[in-house]
């Protein structure tokens, strides 16, 4: 578990975390031993001589003094570490899910990687802040009264010893029994998250198909599943903690027999029976809350196993001293590239010289925006190579690479802020002047003029107080701010409205001009427009050539825009 | 559940305690288990106490008497044993049930709450209600009470046994209890809680930004932006580090202080000094210190526990908090005579809608669901929320004609369509269905003769079959194959590895036009009399295209209402409607529109000479 938790936070971390595991262990020590001061205390009290407990009461007020200095310190320590290691994971965090390709993060992951960022990390650390400390209490105070028991009475001792193994197999053997349950726990409130989350998402097609909950069975078995995985967990907990619990007091009767049979039998004195009884007391409430504490623990480690597999994701891989190209011809050298078991790519040749235009085309699932995002890197191919410059996009920094790209997307993402923020993300350094320019040019400035805050408007997670043209002409500003020597657009106009298209059009003709651009488009003005106009079906190149040479030639490339020009009788 | 949804309209609380009416008698059950099983767990404390008065009696030891002492200790124990291990079994079982109930009142809620109001949630927001929320609730209905409970009631027996043994070592031992108790308001302080309230709020910062950063990721990553991101990220986890620490600051003295006042060496520390003052002064027999020593500890216990629950509790109250602000939001009513609709003809009059108005009171503002989607509905309203979106609308949809709205953007065309399918009740004027108002319509009446295209395609992780007939639930096989046909998606299912049982998302992934075109297909299959669809993203491909304008086919028994992103759409429409600014700027054929110069002549020319005039000249040259 302590090793988990240190590779998830970094070796760098460990001695803190050692440093303040000893001292809870020593905490937890000096309160056993302190416990030790009881049999003289009693046997001076119960045994008819109680003027003589006066310096053991001193003695044992003294111990638990400084049993109280060492846990207010091993408490603050396991604060300081908690908030330190919680810095430390978050940063390790951020700075690996900065490296991660883009093609990581598929739907699914995004979510995933919400959950754990914002809980995990946070369930993680309070291990260490929360439950670190009972957790040693619990194990190291009992073993340490044994210790006090054995050098009292060597017999109860020993049946208390007897116990300690049962209690470590117990612990061990329930962790074993509940991991599977609750993994299979965690998987299904996973699931069921995802449902409720198509379920919200898919609100109006729900509705407009008269799906409410009631109707809606998808969300209500993966509801009823949790429910059932739930149950399970809880029973195959069960044992453990009843196991625990019988063993205890099993502990307890015995050494109340055990205790009654010495006495009677004269074989010990009645103070120290007492005296190791009430020991034996003190031993049985910490063991009883193990269960407990065994299974947040538990419940922590999820979280740490998951922040695990998201740390131990390959980042995509670096030079250690990358090469800068001096142009920006693109190059696609019988590039494959595989997702999952399904290549999108496959064996693709393909080149764009410096400062001209490629349209790519075809049907929908053809391959194009993977195109355009294997020259991002967001992905790297499986075989072959993508070349800017003449330079393999893997031997240039991801930096380097990225200021030399400027993307639109179809879908435009914009961050919780203001537009100018966004519009500035292209290039931080720019100055009013520049900002004001790229507005013009994508006709944000007419939108920007609209909005009652101007560019202090701040336009929602993800941008969603924006309507779709007014997002995409932020992201046409973003991207002419930027300046980039690399254009890749996609499909950028498909989802605007006709005036909206309008508009971006004229900013995305002042985008392009003078550069290196690749565009996925489904327009044949566009295409028309671009100096090579490729035909992609199935992750290959079907035809090539102008937009007119094409037409005329009556390829696969005529026939598509023959399908969607024609009139619509059917 | 259906029925009980009218009755608790506004009243979120009153229906979470129905919910949990039928599980009162098991809730009973696994508290009374609970308590006589931990009073029982004083049984081998008070055998050791006995043990002790006989073994220390001078005189000859009763062994009978000690051997009947061990055997109630060891009963004791084993009733202790199985009273609680049956309160935990059944509590839990009873936990997974109300869980399900909780989860299942909260979905079939969330269907019916009007669906602005989710486009101003986090939808990640709302399903941690449905999720870790309903979590967070439980231990405080089902273990708490048991819980609290025996925490007062062992140190309640305890207390009187201990008065009767000795009053005055009693209060001693009460002492490091006071002690606690005392502590405890310094802890509730304002700046204590504003503390609390901080940390809560820094910890909320860490999630957003999360999501941002990965929500993001492609833009970080295409604009170097990851710097920012990742700056945002690190300043909220820096702004909650600091949060927690003067948290810790605030309150670790105080929380020391009061853990070491409980802590077992401090109450025997106390108790053994006040126990052998008693002692050396003759005032107490020996043997009556040991049940301090034992039961003493124990009354520490109902403090202990409000501490330790303490934390879970506070996050439970809230966490019910945000289960009753979703269960408070007013659904949209439902009729409770509803009325036929004859016919089909649609009307609208004198229609307003405001987003700020109604239940909503807008303290968010963000949504989910736009930001990988065109725009929705609730982004249609741009930035000016709370005024009014539509500003008197009055329109007539004769059966079997196609209405076109076009107009800039911003200017409520989404509004207006949302309106049909009632994801939004107008806030003034009325729309009526076959002469009757939609709010009068049953919503399964209006269901099926209201189906709606999107813009934003949903499709759910499920089999495209499913998706097909999502709103014909029992429909033919033919039939659903019959719409894929039509929709031209037929082909492309075929080949996924399952055919039409292929699991969307799972056996095989669909680009948008694939996408769009299940959606269209859903259409076709549902065949609804009126029909409200969104241009916007039809132009994936060609053949999505097609699909569309086969759904648009003029027919004599359906009525279509379209926003209108294509001029071949608009010149075929048998009425235009030009919305601007939530008001009608034009209505007209496309000719009479045309020859009247307008707005909408101006829009046309601009479009045509920016876009098609080439692209046709292109494919017809």
């Amino acid at each position: 578990m302590i090793r988990l938790l240190l590779r998830v936070l970094g070796h760098e971390h460990a001695r803190p975390v050692r440093r303040t595991v000893a001292l809870m262990t020593v905490t937890a020590v000096v309160e056993g031993l302190s416990y030790a001061l009881l049999v003289p205390l009693l046997r001076a009290l119960l045994g008819g001589a109680p003027a003589d407990a006066w310096p053991w009461v001193s003695a044992f007020g003294a111990a638990v003094a400084g049993y109280a200095v060492l846990r207010y310190l091993s408490d603050l320590a396991g604060f300081r570490v908690g908030t330190t290691l919680l810095r430390g994971a978050y940063d390790r965090l951020g700075d690996h899910l900065a490296r991660l390709p883009v093609g990581w993060y598929d739907e699914g992951r995004v979510g995933e990687v919400s959950v754990l960022a914002g809980r995990g990390v946070m369930q993680a650390m309070s291990v260490i802040a929360h439950l670190l400390a009972p957790f040693v209490s619990a194990a190291v105070t009992p073993l340490t009264i044994v210790a006090v028991m054995l050098a009292v009475d060597w017999r109860m001792g020993l049946a208390a010893a007897a116990a300690a193994p049962v209690v470590a197999a117990i612990q061990v053997w329930a962790g074993r029994a509940t991991a599977a349950a609750d993994a299979a726990r965690a998987d299904r409130d996973r699931e069921s998250t995802g449902r409720v989350v198509e379920y919200l998402q898919a609100q109006p097609v729900l509705r407009a198909g008269g799906r409410t909950a009631e109707r809606f069975g998808l969300l209500d078995d993966s509801l009823r599943e949790v429910q059932r995985a739930s149950r399970r967990s809880t029973l195959s907990a069960l044992p453990g903690a009843l196991g625990l619990a019988l063993t205890v007091q099993v502990l307890f009767t015995a050494l109340l027999v055990l205790g009654a049979h010495l006495a009677l039998g004269g074989a010990i004195g009645a103070p120290e029976v007492l005296a190791v009884l009430v020991l034996a007391a003190r031993c049985a409430d910490p063991l009883l809350s193990l269960a407990e504490i065994g299974g947040r623990l538990r419940g922590a480690r999820s979280a740490l196993v998951g922040l695990d597999a998201v740390l131990r994701a390959e980042p995509l891989p670096q030079v250690p001293d990358p090469v800068r190209p001096d142009r920006h011809d693109l190059e696609f050298d019988r590039a494959t590239f595989g997702h999952g078991d399904r290549t999108v790519i496959e064996g693709l040749s393909l080149t764009v010289p410096d400062g001209q235009r490629l349209a790519v085309v075809g049907p929908s699932g053809a391959g194009k925006s993977t195109l355009l995002h294997l020259l991002a890197r967001f992905h790297d191919v499986t075989s072959g190579a993508v070349r800017m410059g003449g330079v393999d996009v893997r031997a240039m920094s991801t930096e380097d690479l990225a200021a030399r790209i400027a993307i639109v997307f179809q879908h435009v993402y914009l961050f919780d802020g203001t537009i100018e923020e966004n519009v500035r993300l292209g290039r931080p350094d720019a100055d009013d002047a520049a900002l004001r320019a790229a507005a013009t040019a994508a006709r944000l400035d007419e939108v920007v003029e609209r909005l009652p805050d101007g560019w202090a408007t701040n336009v929602g997670e993800g941008g969603a107080l924006l309507s779709g043209g007014e997002r995409q002409r932020v992201s046409i500003a973003r991207a002419l701010l930027k300046d980039a020597p690399v254009v890749l657009l996609d499909e950028v106009t498909s989802a605007l409205d006709p005036v909206n298209e309008v508009a971006v059009h004229e900013g995305i003709e002042r985008l392009v001009a003078g550069r290196t651009v690749v565009m996925v488009t489904h327009r044949p003005r566009t295409a028309r427009h671009a100096d090579r106009v490729v035909f992609l079906d199935g992750g290959r190149i079907v035809e090539s050539g102008g937009h007119d040479e094409l037409l005329r030639g009556g390829g696969p490339y005529s026939e598509y825009w023959e399908i969607a020009m024609a009139p619509s009788a059917e | 559940m259906y029925q009980n949804s009218s009755e608790s309209t506004g009243a979120g609380g009153a229906g979470l305690t129905g919910l949990l009416r039928p599980h009162v008698a098991g809730f009973s059950a696994v508290l009374v288990l609970q308590v006589v099983g931990a009073v029982a767990g004083l049984a081998p404390l008070l055998a050791v106490v006995e043990l002790g008065r006989v073994l220390l009696r001078t005189g000859p030891v009763d062994h009978g008497r000690v051997w009947a002492v061990v055997a109630v200790g060891a009963a004791g124990l084993l009733v202790r044993l199985l009273l609680t291990a049956a309160s935990a079994g059944i509590g839990h079982a009873l936990d997974d049930r109300v869980q399900l109930a909780f989860r299942r009142r909260l979905a079939a809620h969330l269907g019916r709450v009007p669906l602005g109001w989710f486009s101003r949630r986090r939808t990640g927001e709302l399903a941690k209600v449905v999720g870790e929320d309903v979590s967070a609730v439980h231990p405080v209905i089902a273990h708490a009470p048991g819980e609290l409970v025996s925490a007062f009631a062992v140190p309640l027996v305890s207390l009187v046994y201990l008065v009767a043994v000795d009053w005055r070592l009693t209060l001693v031992t009460l002492a490091p209890v006071a002690l606690a108790v005392a502590l405890v308001p310094l802890m509730m302080t304002p700046s204590r809680l504003r503390e609390q309230e901080e940390f809560d709020a820094a910890m909320g910062r860490i999630a957003s930004a999360v999501v941002e950063f990965v929500q993001g990721i492609a833009v970080v990553k295409a604009f170097g932006g990851a710097g920012r991101a990742h700056r945002r990220f690190r300043t909220a986890v820096d702004g909650f580090v600091d949060a927690f620490l003067r948290w810790v600051r605030g309150i670790s003295g105080i929380a020391a202080g009061m853990q070491l006042a409980l802590s077992p060496p401090f109450v025997l520390l106390v108790v053994l000094t006040g126990g052998t003052a008693l002692i050396t002064h003759g005032a107490m027999a020996p043997a009556d210190l040991l049940p301090f020593l034992l039961l003493g500890l124990g009354l520490t216990a109902p403090v202990a526990a409000l501490g330790h629950g303490f934390d879970d509790l506070q996050a439970a109250r809230r966490a019910l908090g945000r289960i009753r602000d979703v269960l408070d939001v007013p659904p949209l009513p439902e009729p409770v005579r509803p009325v036929a609709p004859r016919g089909h003809r649609v009307e609208l009059r004198g229609v307003r809608f405001g987003y700020g108005t109604g239940s909503d009171t807008g303290s968010d503002t963000g949504s989910d669901t736009g930001s990988d989607t065109g725009s929705d509905t609730g982004s249609d309203t741009g930035s000016d929320t709370g005024s009014e979106v539509l500003r008197g609308i009055d329109l007539v949809l004769e059966p079997g004609t196609l209405t076109a709205v076009v107009g800039p953007s911003g200017g409520g065309k989404s509004t207006l369509v949302a309106l049909l399918p009632r994801f939004f009740d107008p806030t003034g004027g009325s729309v009526l269905l076959g002469g009757v108002d939609l709010r009068e319509i049953d919503a399964r009446e209006l269901h099926r003769t209201v189906s709606f295209v999107f813009q934003d395609v949903r499709l759910l992780r499920a089999s495209v079959a499913e998706n097909i007939a999502l709103a014909v639930p029992h429909a033919d096989p033919d039939d659903v194959v019959r719409a894929a046909r039509a929709a031209r998606i037929h082909d492309r299912v075929v080949r996924m590895p399952r055919g039409y049982e292929s699991v969307i998302g799972v056996d095989a992934g669909l680009s948008g036009g694939e996408a769009q075109r299940i959606s269209i297909a859903r259409a076709l299959l549902a065949d609804a009399p009126v029909l409200v669809l969104d241009e916007a993203t039809a132009f994936a491909d060609p053949w999505t295209e097609r699909a569309v304008r086969r759904v648009l086919a003029p027919s004599a028994d359906r009525t279509v209402l379209v926003i209108a992103h294509r001029l071949e759409t608009v010149a075929d429409a048998d009425t235009v409607v030009v919305l601007e600014d939530g008001v009608v700027a034009e209505r007209g054929s496309p000719d009479e529109l045309l020859a009247r110069d307008g707005r909408f002549a101006a829009l046309w020319r601009s479009h045509r000479s920016a876009l098609v005039d080439e692209s046709r000249e292109d494919v017809t040259r």
